[in-house]
C-alpha cells in the first residue's frame, strides 16, 4: 500500500505529525506498534477508589515476574496496569552495573495517555548550552524558530498556566492557571523573599482549566479536577493523542492508522536515495508487510526510534539508515530524577482545600542562570507542592481505636514537597544498540542500553537534594526527609538524544528541519532529535518540533524537493 | 478496527457530551466482578477461620465503630483476606499471618489461650500494646500491615464517604477554603 506519508509511532510526537500532515491535504499512514484503545470506552476513570481491583496494588508475584521494571513507575496501578508494557514480553539488556529504566507503553497513543502533562518551553539559553559549554554538539535552530511552533501547539493542545516574563522559561499562550494552595503561597513569598532571583510559579499543564471552541469540538470538556489522568480521561480534559491530534487527524478523512504492527525497518532505496516505505512485523501473525511512502517519519520515542534506525541496515548504510554519522543511538540522556525533598510546614491550621489538582507548583531553573552552579554546568528545576496530610499518616502513628481513628477524621499537617528535575549531559558513550544475537518473539534484535550518570550529573544530583533541603528549612519545614537517589538512569522517563539535531552531518544525525542528513525524506520529531534536553519536561517540545518538522516535510514534498 | 484489551462492559461517553458530570452507577462488567470476589464466602477465604477471628477483630480493634461504621462494617477483614489471595506474594502472605499468630501469642502471654478468649477490653489493650511496640522498633511487615488495614477502610465507600469525605468528580480546585472544628478530611 502507498501513502504520502507514514508516520511510526502515534503517541506525542506521532499523533502530531499524521494531524499536521492530514490538515495538509498528505495521505497519512499512522504504524502504531501496540494495540487500539478506545477513547473513553477503555479507560478505567470511571472507577471510584473502592472499585479498584486489589486497592489498586498489583499483584505482587506478577509484578515481580512481568513487569520488574515498570512496576517501578508512579503510575503503576491496577487501574492502568494494561497502558504498561509487560516487560517479560519486551525485553532489553543493559550491562552490569548499569540500571536503565526503560519507562514505556505500547497501544495507540502511547505515553500521552499516562503522561504527567507538565508542558515547558526550552528557552534561548538551551538552545545554545551546548556551544556555550562544548557538551554536545550545536543545535542548528534557535528559540526565534521554535517559537511559533510552541504557540501552535499549545493553543490546540490547551496549557493552562500564567506568564511569568522569565528568560529561562518562556512564557506561552495558556488557559487560566490552576489555584495555589495558602502554603503554597506562602512558602513562594518566603523563597522569593530569602532567595530574590528565584521564583516559584503555578505549574504549566495540558489541561483544560477553559476550553476554547476549538477543544470543544473535539468534544473536550475543562479538567473536573479528579487527578485520575493515568487512567485515561473520558473527558479529553488533558491533552493526549487520542483527546485531541488523532480525531483531528481523523477528521480530514486523510488518515489510516493501522495498530499491532511492529515497525521492523525503513527501506532504502538506493537508485533515488530516499526511504521508499517501512516494513512492518504484525504483532498477532507475526506477518511481514510494506508500506511504501514518499515520506517517512519517525516517532517511536528515542530508544524506538533508534532501534528501528539501526536495524534498517543496507549496503549504502551498513550501521543503520541515515547513519553515516554513528550517531545513531548515541548521546542518550533522561532528566536526572527521584531527587528532592519533603518537609512539614508550620501553620496554617485553618486552611484547607478541596478537588483533587491535577498539576503542582514549579520553581524554574537559578542554577546557572541567576545564581551559579558550584562544580557543574546546566542546571535543573523543582515541580513540587503543599497539601495537608490525609489519613495515610496513621501508618505512621503509634494508636489504635476510637481515639486513632477520631484524629485521623481531621485533616493532618501540612506537607511541602520538591522534586528536582536535572538535565544530564549527552555522551557519545551512552547509547543504544541492537543486541547482538538476542531478539524479541517477533525476531527483531532487541535493545541494548548502556547508559550511566557521568561527574556533571553526580555533582548535579548532590546540589540539587541540597538546595531542597536548603529550601524546605529556610520555610521553617520540620521532619524534613531528603530523597536518596536510585543511581541509575531512566525513571525521568524523559529519554532523548539518540538521533540528534546538529549543523554537522558527520556528528549529528538530523538538520535544522529535523530532516536526516542523509536520507532527505527521512523526518524525526520525537525525543531522539534532541541535541540537549534543558531540564524542563519535554512533551511540549516533542510537540513543536513535530508540528514544525511535519510543516517542512509537507513543504519539501509540495516543491519537489524531497 | 477495534480490539478490545480486557472486558469492560460499561457506558460510553458520546463526544460533545459537554453535561456529563461522571458516571456513579453500580459498576458492571469484569471490574465489578473482581471486587466482588474480594468478598468471598467462608469456604473460599485464605485465612483459616481461627485466624480470620484474629484478622476480624484486629481490623475492628483498630478502627471500631463510632459515630460511623468501623473496619468491620467496611467489610475490610474480607478486603484483606481478598488481598492476601489475590494480591500477596507467597513471602508476604507468611509474614502476615506470622503477625496474626504474633498478636495471637502475645494475648496467650497476658493470661489468655488466645485473642478471642479474651475480653474485648483485654484485647484491646494486647493489640494497642503490640501495635506500640512494632511502630516503636519500625518493625517493616506490620507497619504495611496497618497501612492496608488503613486503607481498606479509608478508600472504602463507607470510610471515604462517611467518616471521611470523598467526591468522584471535585469539578474545581479550591486552594484556599476554612476548616472549621467538625471539618473532616478528603479520602484522597
Amino acid at each position: 500500500m502507498s501513502f504520502d506519508a507514514i508516520v511510526v509511532g502515534s503517541g506525542m510526537s506521532g499523533g502530531w505529525v499524521a494531524k499536521e500532515l492530514a490538515e495538509k491535504g498528505l495521505k497519512t499512514l499512522v504504524i502504531e506498534r501496540g494495540r487500539h484503545i478506545e477513547h473513553g470506552a477503555d479507560y478505567t476513570d470511571h472507577l471510584a477508589p473502592w472499585e479498584l481491583p486489589n486497592m489498586g496494588m498489583v499483584n505482587e508475584e506478577e509484578a515481580r515476574e512481568h513487569y520488574e521494571v515498570q512496576s517501578q513507575c508512579y503510575a503503576f496501578t491496577t487501574a492502568t496496569k494494561h497502558l504498561w508494557v509487560k516487560d517479560s514480553e519486551h525485553p532489553y539488556t543493559t550491562p552490569e552495573g548499569k540500571p536503565f529504566m526503560w519507562i514505556r507503553g505500547y497501544h495507540l497513543g502511547g505515553r500521552s495517555i499516562m503522561w504527567a502533562r507538565q508542558s515547558y518551553r526550552l528557552s534561548e539559553m538551551d538552545f545554545k548550552s551546548n556551544l556555550e559549554d562544548g557538551h554536545g554538539t550545536d543545535w542548528p535552530i534557535r528559540y526565534a524558530d521554535m517559537a511559533p511552533w510552541y504557540d501552535h501547539v499549545e493553543t490546540f493542545a490547551g496549557i493552562s498556566g500564567s506568564n511569568e516574563g522569565l528568560e529561562q522559561l518562556p512564557d506561552g499562550k495558556f488557559l487560566p492557571p490552576m489555584q495555589m494552595t495558602a502554603v503554597e503561597l506562602d512558602f513562594k513569598r518566603k523563597l522569593e523573599t530569602a532567595f530574590p532571583t528565584r521564583r516559584l510559579i503555578i505549574g504549566r499543564c495540558a489541561h483544560l482549566t477553559e476550553p476554547t471552541a476549538e477543544h470543544e469540538a473535539l468534544g473536550r470538556i475543562a479538567c473536573q479536577y479528579r487527578s485520575l489522568c493515568e487512567r485515561g480521561c473520558s473527558y479529553g480534559a488533558y491533552f493526549s493523542s487520542l483527546s485531541a491530534t488523532l480525531p483531528a487527524a481523523q477528521r480530514t478523512g486523510n488518515v489510516t492508522v493501522v495498530t499491532d504492527s511492529i515497525a521492523h525497518s525503513v527501506i532504502y532505496d538506493p537508485g533515488t536515495g530516499k526511504a521508499s516505505g517501512v516494513r512492518v512485523i504484525d504483532a498477532n501473525t507475526k506477518e511481514g508487510r510494506v508500506y511504501e511512502g514518499k515520506v517517512v517519519f519517525l516517532c517511536a520515542s528515542a530508544i524506538g526510534t533508534a532501534a528501528i534506525m539501526l536495524n534498517s541496515k543496507s549496503e549504502a548504510f551498513p550501521n543503520g539508515i541515515a547513519n553515516r554519522s554513528d550517531a545513531v543511538g548515541r548521546y542518550l540522556v533522561d532528566h536526572l530524577s527521584g531527587l528532592g525533598a519533603d518537609g512539614t510546614y508550620p501553620g496554617f491550621e485553618n486552611s484547607y482545600h478541596s478537588g483533587r489538582r491535577p498539576n503542582g507548583f514549579y520553581i524554574p531553573r537559578y542554577r546557572n542562570v541567576t545564581e551559579p552552579g558550584e562544580g557543574f554546568t546546566r542546571g535543573y528545576g523543582f515541580q513540587g507542592g503543599a497539601m495537608r496530610e490525609g489519613w495515610r499518616r496513621g501508618t505512621w502513628q503509634e494508636g489504635v481505636g476510637a481515639e486513632f481513628k477520631g484524629s485521623l477524621r481531621r485533616p493532618g499537617a501540612w506537607k511541602l514537597g520538591l522534586g528536582g528535575f536535572g538535565e544530564m549531559l549527552p555522551r557519545a558513550d551512552n547509547r543504544v544498540t541492537l543486541h547482538p544475537t538476542r531478539t524479541d518473539k517477533w525476531g527483531i534484535p532487541i535493545p541494548h542500553i548502556d547508559c550511566s550518570l557521568g561527574p556533571n550529573d553526580l555533582k548535579m544530583i548532590d546540589q540539587v537534594n541540597k538546595d531542597a533541603k536548603e529550601m524546605l528549612e529556610m520555610a521553617g519545614c520540620t521532619n524534613i526527609n531528603t530523597r536518596r537517589h536510585y543511581g541509575g538512569v531512566g525513571l525521568g522517563i524523559h529519554e532523548a538524544g539518540t538521533a540528534r539535531m546538529g549543523r554537522d552531518p558527520s556528528t549529528s544525525v538530523l538538520n535544522q528541519y529535523n530532516q536526516a542528513h542523509d536520507v532527505p525524506n527521512l523526518f524525526i520529531t520525537d525525543g531522539a532529535c534532541l541535541a540537549s534536553s534543558g531540564c524542563q519536561n519535554p512533551s511540549l517540545t516533542y510537540m513543536a518540533m513535530s508540528a514544525r518538522g511535519a510543516h517542512y516535510a509537507a513543504e519539501f514534498l509540495r516543491a519537489g524537493r524531497i | 478496527m477495534k480490539q478490545a484489551s480486557f472486558e469492560m462492559n460499561r457506558r460510553s461517553l458520546l463526544a460533545g457530551l459537554a453535561a456529563l458530570i461522571g458516571a456513579s452507577a453500580v459498576p458492571d462488567g469484569a471490574w465489578a466482578q473482581e471486587a466482588g470476589a474480594q468478598d468471598a464466602a467462608a469456604t473460599e477465604r485464605y485465612f483459616a477461620p481461627p485466624l480470620y477471628a484474629v484478622l476480624e477483630e484486629v481490623c475492628d480493634i483498630i478502627i471500631p465503630e463510632t459515630d460511623t461504621p468501623g473496619a468491620r462494617a467496611a467489610g475490610v477483614p474480607q478486603v484483606m483476606d481478598g488481598l492476601m489471595r489475590n494480591w500477596a506474594s507467597a513471602e508476604r502472605r507468611r509474614q502476615f499471618e506470622g503477625l496474626l499468630l504474633e498478636i495471637d501469642t502475645a494475648a496467650r502471654a497476658a493470661g489468655g489461650a488466645g485473642l478471642m478468649s479474651l475480653p474485648k477490653a483485654r484485647r484491646v489493650e494486647v493489640v494497642a500494646a503490640f501495635d506500640a511496640a512494632q511502630m516503636r522498633q519500625h518493625d517493616h511487615p506490620y507497619r504495611r500491615f496497618k497501612d492496608l488495614i488503613l486503607t481498606a477502610y479509608y478508600l472504602s465507600e463507607v470510610g471515604a464517604t462517611q467518616e471521611l469525605r470523598y467526591e468522584l468528580v471535585p469539578g474545581s480546585f479550591q486552594g484556599g477554603i476554612p476548616v472549621g472544628p467538625d471539618t473532616r478530611a478528603w479520602a484522597v
